[in-house]
Protein backbone atom coordinates (compact mmCIF):
# COMPACT_ATOMS: atom_id res chain seq x y z
CA UNK A 1 0.00 0.00 0.00
CA UNK A 2 1.60 3.17 -1.27
CA UNK A 3 -0.06 5.45 1.20
CA UNK A 4 1.53 3.93 4.27
CA UNK A 5 4.92 3.86 2.65
CA UNK A 6 4.69 7.52 1.62
CA UNK A 7 3.75 8.39 5.18
CA UNK A 8 6.78 6.55 6.54
CA UNK A 9 9.04 8.50 4.23
CA UNK A 10 7.53 11.79 5.23
CA UNK A 11 7.67 10.88 8.89
CA UNK A 12 11.36 10.18 8.58
CA UNK A 13 12.12 13.48 6.91
CA UNK A 14 10.13 15.44 9.48
CA UNK A 15 12.03 13.69 12.25
CA UNK A 16 15.30 14.65 10.62
CA UNK A 17 14.18 18.24 10.31
CA UNK A 18 13.24 18.29 13.95
CA UNK A 19 16.71 17.08 14.85
CA UNK A 20 18.25 19.91 12.87
CA UNK A 21 16.00 22.62 14.25
CA UNK A 22 16.48 21.44 17.79
CA UNK A 23 20.26 21.52 17.38
CA UNK A 24 20.07 24.97 15.87
CA UNK A 25 17.99 26.12 18.78
CA UNK A 26 20.59 24.86 21.23
CA UNK A 27 23.41 26.49 19.29
CA UNK A 28 21.53 29.77 19.12
CA UNK A 29 20.94 29.63 22.87
CA UNK A 30 24.64 29.15 23.55
CA UNK A 31 25.58 31.94 21.15
CA UNK A 32 22.95 34.21 22.59
CA UNK A 33 24.44 33.80 26.04
CA UNK A 34 27.90 34.62 24.76
CA UNK A 35 26.72 37.61 22.76
CA UNK A 36 24.68 38.79 25.70
CA UNK A 37 27.72 38.63 28.00
CA UNK A 38 29.70 40.67 25.54
CA UNK A 39 26.96 43.24 25.28
CA UNK A 40 26.78 43.57 29.05
CA UNK A 41 30.52 43.92 29.33
CA UNK A 42 30.57 46.55 26.61
CA UNK A 43 27.94 48.50 28.50
CA UNK A 44 30.55 49.32 31.17
CA UNK A 45 32.49 51.39 28.67
CA UNK A 46 29.46 53.35 27.49
CA UNK A 47 28.49 53.95 31.07
CA UNK A 48 31.91 55.33 31.96
CA UNK A 49 31.90 57.56 28.89
CA UNK A 50 28.52 58.94 29.87
CA UNK A 51 29.81 59.48 33.35
CA UNK A 52 32.70 61.57 32.09
CA UNK A 53 30.34 63.48 29.80
CA UNK A 54 28.11 64.17 32.77
CA UNK A 55 31.16 65.34 34.70
CA UNK A 56 32.10 67.61 31.84
CA UNK A 57 28.65 69.12 31.76
CA UNK A 58 29.20 70.26 35.34
CA UNK A 59 31.91 72.51 34.10
CA UNK A 60 30.84 75.74 32.54
CA UNK A 61 31.54 74.64 29.04
CA UNK A 62 29.92 75.23 25.73
CA UNK A 63 29.09 71.88 24.23
CA UNK A 64 30.14 72.43 20.69
CA UNK A 65 31.69 69.85 18.50
CA UNK A 66 31.43 69.24 14.77
CA UNK A 67 29.76 65.89 15.43
CA UNK A 68 27.06 67.50 17.55
CA UNK A 69 26.17 70.09 14.95
CA UNK A 70 22.69 69.66 13.47
CA UNK A 71 22.63 70.37 9.77
CA UNK A 72 19.58 71.77 8.07
CA UNK A 73 18.49 69.97 4.92
CA UNK A 74 20.90 67.09 5.12
CA UNK A 75 21.92 66.34 1.55
CA UNK A 76 24.14 63.34 1.79
CA UNK A 77 22.70 60.63 3.91
CA UNK A 78 24.50 57.46 4.80
CA UNK A 79 22.32 54.49 5.62
CA UNK A 80 23.85 51.45 7.28
CA UNK A 81 21.71 48.33 7.30
CA UNK A 82 22.62 45.60 9.76
CA UNK A 83 21.29 42.18 8.82
CA UNK A 84 22.48 38.66 9.49
CA UNK A 85 24.72 36.45 7.42
CA UNK A 86 22.54 33.39 7.93
CA UNK A 87 18.88 32.73 7.56
CA UNK A 88 16.47 30.66 9.65
CA UNK A 89 15.98 33.43 12.15
CA UNK A 90 12.31 34.21 11.70
CA UNK A 91 11.35 37.78 11.04
CA UNK A 92 14.70 39.22 12.05
CA UNK A 93 15.97 40.33 8.65
CA UNK A 94 12.51 41.14 7.39
CA UNK A 95 11.99 43.53 10.27
CA UNK A 96 15.20 45.42 9.64
CA UNK A 97 14.63 45.61 5.90
CA UNK A 98 11.07 46.83 6.40
CA UNK A 99 12.58 49.77 8.25
CA UNK A 100 15.34 50.37 5.76
CA UNK A 101 13.53 50.09 2.43
CA UNK A 102 10.92 52.86 2.93
CA UNK A 103 13.68 55.19 4.08
CA UNK A 104 15.77 54.17 1.08
CA UNK A 105 12.87 54.98 -1.24
CA UNK A 106 12.12 58.23 0.49
CA UNK A 107 15.65 59.52 0.10
CA UNK A 108 16.17 58.30 -3.44
CA UNK A 109 12.85 59.89 -4.50
CA UNK A 110 13.96 63.20 -3.05
CA UNK A 111 16.12 64.89 -5.63
CA UNK A 112 17.90 67.17 -3.17
CA UNK A 113 19.31 64.28 -1.24
CA UNK A 114 21.86 61.74 -2.19
CA UNK A 115 22.19 58.42 -0.51
CA UNK A 116 24.98 56.07 0.28
CA UNK A 117 23.91 52.65 1.41
CA UNK A 118 26.03 50.20 3.33
CA UNK A 119 24.85 46.72 4.16
CA UNK A 120 26.22 44.24 6.63
CA UNK A 121 25.13 40.62 6.32
CA UNK A 122 24.56 38.33 3.36
CA UNK A 123 20.81 38.31 3.84
CA UNK A 124 20.45 42.05 3.41
CA UNK A 125 22.86 42.07 0.48
CA UNK A 126 20.89 39.36 -1.32
CA UNK A 127 17.60 41.11 -0.66
CA UNK A 128 18.70 44.52 -1.87
CA UNK A 129 20.34 43.04 -4.95
CA UNK A 130 17.17 41.17 -5.77
CA UNK A 131 15.08 44.30 -5.33
CA UNK A 132 17.41 46.17 -7.61
CA UNK A 133 18.79 48.64 -5.10
CA UNK A 134 22.37 49.66 -5.38
CA UNK A 135 24.63 49.86 -2.42
CA UNK A 136 28.07 51.26 -1.99
CA UNK A 137 29.65 49.00 0.54
CA UNK A 138 28.88 45.66 2.03
CA UNK A 139 30.30 43.68 4.91
CA UNK A 140 29.97 40.00 5.58
CA UNK A 141 32.57 39.69 8.29
CA UNK A 142 30.30 40.39 11.25
CA UNK A 143 29.10 37.29 13.01
CA UNK A 144 27.75 36.86 16.48
CA UNK A 145 30.79 38.44 18.10
CA UNK A 146 31.67 41.68 16.36
CA UNK A 147 35.05 43.07 17.37
CA UNK A 148 35.64 46.68 18.22
CA UNK A 149 38.75 46.73 16.07
CA UNK A 150 36.59 45.83 13.05
CA UNK A 151 34.05 48.52 13.71
CA UNK A 152 36.41 51.30 14.62
CA UNK A 153 37.61 51.92 11.04
CA UNK A 154 34.00 52.21 9.87
CA UNK A 155 33.22 54.63 12.68
CA UNK A 156 36.35 56.63 11.91
CA UNK A 157 35.35 56.90 8.26
CA UNK A 158 31.95 58.27 9.26
CA UNK A 159 33.56 60.76 11.61
CA UNK A 160 36.01 61.97 8.97
CA UNK A 161 33.27 62.11 6.35
CA UNK A 162 30.95 64.03 8.61
CA UNK A 163 33.54 66.58 9.62
CA UNK A 164 34.71 67.16 6.06
CA UNK A 165 31.10 67.54 4.92
CA UNK A 166 30.98 64.46 2.71
CA UNK A 167 28.26 63.01 4.91
CA UNK A 168 25.50 65.05 6.51
CA UNK A 169 23.75 62.32 8.34
CA UNK A 170 24.41 58.74 9.36
CA UNK A 171 21.48 56.43 9.98
CA UNK A 172 21.51 52.82 11.05
CA UNK A 173 18.74 50.31 10.52
CA UNK A 174 19.16 47.54 13.04
CA UNK A 175 17.38 45.54 15.70
CA UNK A 176 17.64 47.16 19.06
CA UNK A 177 17.90 44.86 22.01
CA UNK A 178 15.64 46.11 24.75
CA UNK A 179 15.30 43.00 26.85
CA UNK A 180 15.53 39.26 26.36
CA UNK A 181 11.83 39.34 25.53
CA UNK A 182 11.70 42.40 23.34
CA UNK A 183 13.75 43.48 20.36
CA UNK A 184 12.63 46.16 17.97
CA UNK A 185 13.80 46.77 14.45
CA UNK A 186 14.38 50.47 14.15
CA UNK A 187 16.03 53.30 12.30
CA UNK A 188 18.37 55.37 14.41
CA UNK A 189 20.25 58.53 13.57
CA UNK A 190 23.78 58.27 14.88
CA UNK A 191 25.27 61.39 13.36
CA UNK A 192 24.83 64.20 14.16
CA UNK A 193 24.74 63.05 17.75
CA UNK A 194 21.43 64.32 19.04
CA UNK A 195 22.04 64.20 22.73
CA UNK A 196 25.19 62.98 24.34
CA UNK A 197 23.47 62.41 27.62
CA UNK A 198 20.70 60.10 26.41
CA UNK A 199 22.32 56.92 27.55
CA UNK A 200 23.63 58.20 30.83
CA UNK A 201 21.63 55.43 32.39
CA UNK A 202 20.96 55.54 36.08
CA UNK A 203 22.50 58.45 37.86
CA UNK A 204 24.34 57.14 40.85
CA UNK A 205 23.62 60.43 42.51
CA UNK A 206 26.91 60.63 44.32
CA UNK A 207 29.86 62.81 43.67
CA UNK A 208 28.27 64.83 40.90
CA UNK A 209 29.89 67.92 42.30
CA UNK A 210 33.42 66.64 42.23
CA UNK A 211 35.85 69.36 41.31
CA UNK A 212 37.93 67.75 38.61
CA UNK A 213 41.27 68.63 37.31
CA UNK A 214 41.11 68.34 33.53
CA UNK A 215 44.24 67.38 31.67
CA UNK A 216 44.85 69.03 29.26
CA UNK A 217 41.54 70.97 29.44
CA UNK A 218 37.83 70.29 29.60
CA UNK A 219 37.42 71.48 26.03
CA UNK A 220 40.04 69.11 24.68
CA UNK A 221 38.64 66.19 26.63
CA UNK A 222 35.28 66.95 25.10
CA UNK A 223 36.77 67.00 21.64
CA UNK A 224 38.18 63.56 22.22
CA UNK A 225 35.24 62.07 24.00
CA UNK A 226 32.60 62.89 21.40
CA UNK A 227 34.14 60.63 18.74
CA UNK A 228 34.75 57.98 21.39
CA UNK A 229 31.09 58.14 22.37
CA UNK A 230 30.06 57.81 18.74
CA UNK A 231 32.29 54.79 18.23
CA UNK A 232 30.90 53.17 21.34
CA UNK A 233 27.38 53.78 20.07
CA UNK A 234 28.04 52.30 16.67
CA UNK A 235 29.64 49.32 18.37
CA UNK A 236 26.58 48.95 20.54
CA UNK A 237 24.39 48.81 17.42
CA UNK A 238 26.43 45.90 16.12
CA UNK A 239 26.32 44.13 19.48
CA UNK A 240 22.58 44.66 19.78
CA UNK A 241 22.07 43.33 16.29
CA UNK A 242 24.14 40.24 17.10
CA UNK A 243 22.24 39.53 20.31
CA UNK A 244 18.87 40.10 18.66
CA UNK A 245 19.76 37.81 15.79
CA UNK A 246 20.50 34.95 18.16
CA UNK A 247 17.29 35.54 20.07
CA UNK A 248 15.29 35.63 16.84
CA UNK A 249 16.88 32.40 15.71
CA UNK A 250 16.29 30.78 19.08
CA UNK A 251 12.60 31.67 19.01
CA UNK A 252 12.16 30.66 15.37
CA UNK A 253 13.85 27.32 15.90
CA UNK A 254 11.88 26.62 19.05
CA UNK A 255 8.70 27.18 17.06
CA UNK A 256 9.96 24.97 14.25
CA UNK A 257 10.87 22.16 16.65
CA UNK A 258 7.46 22.28 18.30
CA UNK A 259 5.76 22.35 14.95
CA UNK A 260 7.77 19.36 13.77
CA UNK A 261 6.74 17.52 16.93
CA UNK A 262 3.08 18.20 16.16
CA UNK A 263 3.53 17.02 12.60
CA UNK A 264 5.20 13.82 13.76
CA UNK A 265 2.31 13.06 16.07
CA UNK A 266 -0.16 13.72 13.30
CA UNK A 267 1.73 11.70 10.73
CA UNK A 268 2.29 8.68 12.96
CA UNK A 269 -1.41 8.62 13.76
CA UNK A 270 -2.21 8.69 10.05
CA UNK A 271 0.35 6.00 9.39
CA UNK A 272 -1.06 3.71 12.09
CA UNK A 273 -4.53 4.16 10.67
CA UNK A 274 -3.36 3.40 7.16
CA UNK A 275 -1.53 0.33 8.34
CA UNK A 276 -4.52 -0.87 10.33
CA UNK A 277 -6.89 -0.42 7.43
CA UNK A 278 -4.45 -2.27 5.22
CA UNK A 279 -4.41 -5.22 7.65
CA UNK A 280 -8.19 -5.15 7.95
CA UNK A 281 -8.69 -5.17 4.23
CA UNK A 282 -6.18 -8.04 3.82
CA UNK A 283 -7.95 -10.02 6.54
CA UNK A 284 -11.35 -9.51 4.99
CA UNK A 285 -9.91 -10.54 1.62
CA UNK A 286 -8.62 -13.80 3.14
CA UNK A 287 -11.90 -14.47 4.95
CA UNK A 288 -13.83 -13.65 1.78
CA UNK A 289 -11.59 -16.00 -0.22
CA UNK A 290 -12.00 -18.83 2.34
CA UNK A 291 -15.78 -18.35 2.37
CA UNK A 292 -15.87 -18.56 -1.41
CA UNK A 293 -14.04 -21.91 -1.35
CA UNK A 294 -16.53 -23.59 1.01
CA UNK B 1 39.48 55.08 52.01
CA UNK B 2 39.86 52.72 54.85
CA UNK B 3 42.54 50.57 53.28
CA UNK B 4 44.25 53.43 51.53
CA UNK B 5 44.26 51.63 48.23
CA UNK B 6 43.23 52.54 44.76
CA UNK B 7 40.58 50.63 42.90
CA UNK B 8 41.60 50.27 39.29
CA UNK B 9 38.94 49.73 36.63
CA UNK B 10 40.39 49.07 33.20
CA UNK B 11 37.71 49.16 30.50
CA UNK B 12 37.86 48.66 26.76
CA UNK B 13 34.83 48.97 24.48
CA UNK B 14 34.59 45.19 24.46
CA UNK B 15 34.96 44.32 28.11
CA UNK B 16 36.12 45.20 31.57
CA UNK B 17 39.62 43.81 31.76
CA UNK B 18 40.44 44.57 35.36
CA UNK B 19 38.65 45.64 38.44
CA UNK B 20 41.03 45.23 41.30
CA UNK B 21 42.81 47.09 44.07
CA UNK B 22 46.22 48.63 43.44
CA UNK B 23 48.80 50.50 45.50
CA UNK B 24 49.88 52.83 42.75
CA UNK B 25 49.55 53.32 39.04
CA UNK B 26 51.65 54.73 36.29
CA UNK B 27 50.26 55.44 32.84
CA UNK B 28 50.86 57.70 29.87
CA UNK B 29 48.84 60.87 29.48
CA UNK B 30 48.81 62.81 26.24
CA UNK B 31 52.03 64.60 27.13
CA UNK B 32 53.91 62.17 29.33
CA UNK B 33 53.73 59.73 32.17
CA UNK B 34 51.61 60.32 35.23
CA UNK B 35 51.74 58.51 38.52
CA UNK B 36 48.67 58.06 40.69
CA UNK B 37 48.77 57.28 44.38
CA UNK B 38 45.82 56.90 46.74
CA UNK B 39 44.06 60.14 47.73
CA UNK B 40 44.89 61.87 44.50
CA UNK B 41 42.74 64.87 43.63
CA UNK B 42 39.91 64.10 41.19
CA UNK B 43 41.05 64.22 37.61
CA UNK B 44 39.92 63.54 34.07
CA UNK B 45 42.73 63.15 31.58
CA UNK B 46 43.36 62.19 28.02
CA UNK B 47 45.60 59.18 27.58
CA UNK B 48 48.43 58.68 25.16
CA UNK B 49 49.81 55.32 24.15
CA UNK B 50 52.28 53.38 26.23
CA UNK B 51 52.65 51.22 29.26
CA UNK B 52 50.26 51.06 32.17
CA UNK B 53 51.98 49.79 35.28
CA UNK B 54 49.88 48.56 38.15
CA UNK B 55 51.73 48.16 41.40
CA UNK B 56 50.05 46.11 44.07
CA UNK B 57 50.95 43.72 46.86
CA UNK B 58 50.56 40.84 44.41
CA UNK B 59 53.36 42.26 42.27
CA UNK B 60 53.55 44.48 39.24
CA UNK B 61 51.37 44.15 36.20
CA UNK B 62 51.84 45.81 32.88
CA UNK B 63 49.56 46.53 29.97
CA UNK B 64 49.96 48.34 26.73
CA UNK B 65 47.17 50.91 26.40
CA UNK B 66 46.25 52.77 23.28
CA UNK B 67 44.72 56.17 23.94
CA UNK B 68 41.44 56.91 25.69
CA UNK B 69 40.62 58.58 28.99
CA UNK B 70 41.44 58.27 32.62
CA UNK B 71 39.21 59.35 35.44
CA UNK B 72 40.22 59.58 39.06
CA UNK B 73 37.35 59.97 41.46
CA UNK B 74 37.79 59.18 45.10
CA UNK B 75 39.75 55.98 45.21
CA UNK B 76 38.40 54.69 41.92
CA UNK B 77 40.63 55.10 38.91
CA UNK B 78 38.86 54.31 35.65
CA UNK B 79 40.92 53.85 32.55
CA UNK B 80 38.96 53.78 29.33
CA UNK B 81 41.04 52.74 26.42
CA UNK B 82 40.42 51.51 22.89
CA UNK B 83 42.77 48.64 23.23
CA UNK B 84 44.66 47.11 26.12
CA UNK B 85 46.98 44.14 25.70
CA UNK B 86 49.34 42.42 28.02
CA UNK B 87 52.95 42.94 27.06
CA UNK B 88 53.36 39.27 26.11
CA UNK B 89 50.39 39.59 23.82
CA UNK B 90 52.07 42.07 21.50
CA UNK B 91 52.67 40.57 18.09
CA UNK B 92 56.18 41.76 17.28
CA UNK B 93 56.44 40.23 13.83
CA UNK B 94 53.21 41.81 12.61
CA UNK B 95 54.24 45.16 14.03
CA UNK B 96 57.60 45.06 12.29
CA UNK B 97 56.01 44.47 8.91
CA UNK B 98 53.52 47.24 9.62
CA UNK B 99 56.34 49.57 10.57
CA UNK B 100 58.17 48.75 7.37
CA UNK B 101 55.02 49.39 5.35
CA UNK B 102 54.34 52.72 6.97
CA UNK B 103 57.94 53.84 6.58
CA UNK B 104 57.66 53.09 2.87
CA UNK B 105 54.64 55.34 2.38
CA UNK B 106 55.37 58.84 1.23
CA UNK B 107 53.62 61.60 3.16
CA UNK B 108 52.75 64.50 0.92
CA UNK B 109 50.99 66.92 3.25
CA UNK B 110 51.71 68.11 6.75
CA UNK B 111 48.71 66.24 8.10
CA UNK B 112 49.87 63.06 6.42
CA UNK B 113 53.29 63.50 7.88
CA UNK B 114 51.81 63.95 11.31
CA UNK B 115 49.71 60.79 11.13
CA UNK B 116 52.70 58.93 9.79
CA UNK B 117 54.93 60.06 12.63
CA UNK B 118 52.23 59.23 15.14
CA UNK B 119 51.76 55.75 13.79
CA UNK B 120 55.49 55.11 13.68
CA UNK B 121 55.90 56.33 17.25
CA UNK B 122 53.04 54.16 18.36
CA UNK B 123 54.50 51.04 16.82
CA UNK B 124 57.96 51.81 18.16
CA UNK B 125 56.56 52.19 21.66
CA UNK B 126 54.80 48.86 21.33
CA UNK B 127 57.95 47.18 20.05
CA UNK B 128 59.96 48.62 22.88
CA UNK B 129 57.47 47.28 25.43
CA UNK B 130 57.02 43.87 23.84
CA UNK B 131 58.45 40.95 25.70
Amino acid sequence: MANARALVKRLKSVKNIRKITRTMELIATARFKKAMDRATEAAAYTKKISEIVADLSQVDLKFSHPLLEQRENPKKVNLLVLTSNRGLCGGYNGGVLRQAVPRLKEISDNEDQSLEVEVAGKRGIAFLKFQGYEFDRSYTNFEDQPKFSEIEPIAQRYIDGFISGEIDRVEVAYTKFESAGKQTAMLETLLPIGDLMTDTGEDDGEGRNVDYEFLPSAQEILEEIVPAAFKARLFKCFLDAAVSEQIARMVAMKGATENAGDMIRDLSQKYNRARQSQITSELSEIIGGAAALE
Amino acid sequence: MADGKLQLVLVTPEKTLLNEPADSLKFPLFDGLIGVYPSRAPMVGRLGFGELVIRSSAGDKSFYIDGGFAQVKGKVVSILTNDATTLDGIDTAALKTELAEISEQAATTDADQETKTNRINRIRTMLKLAR
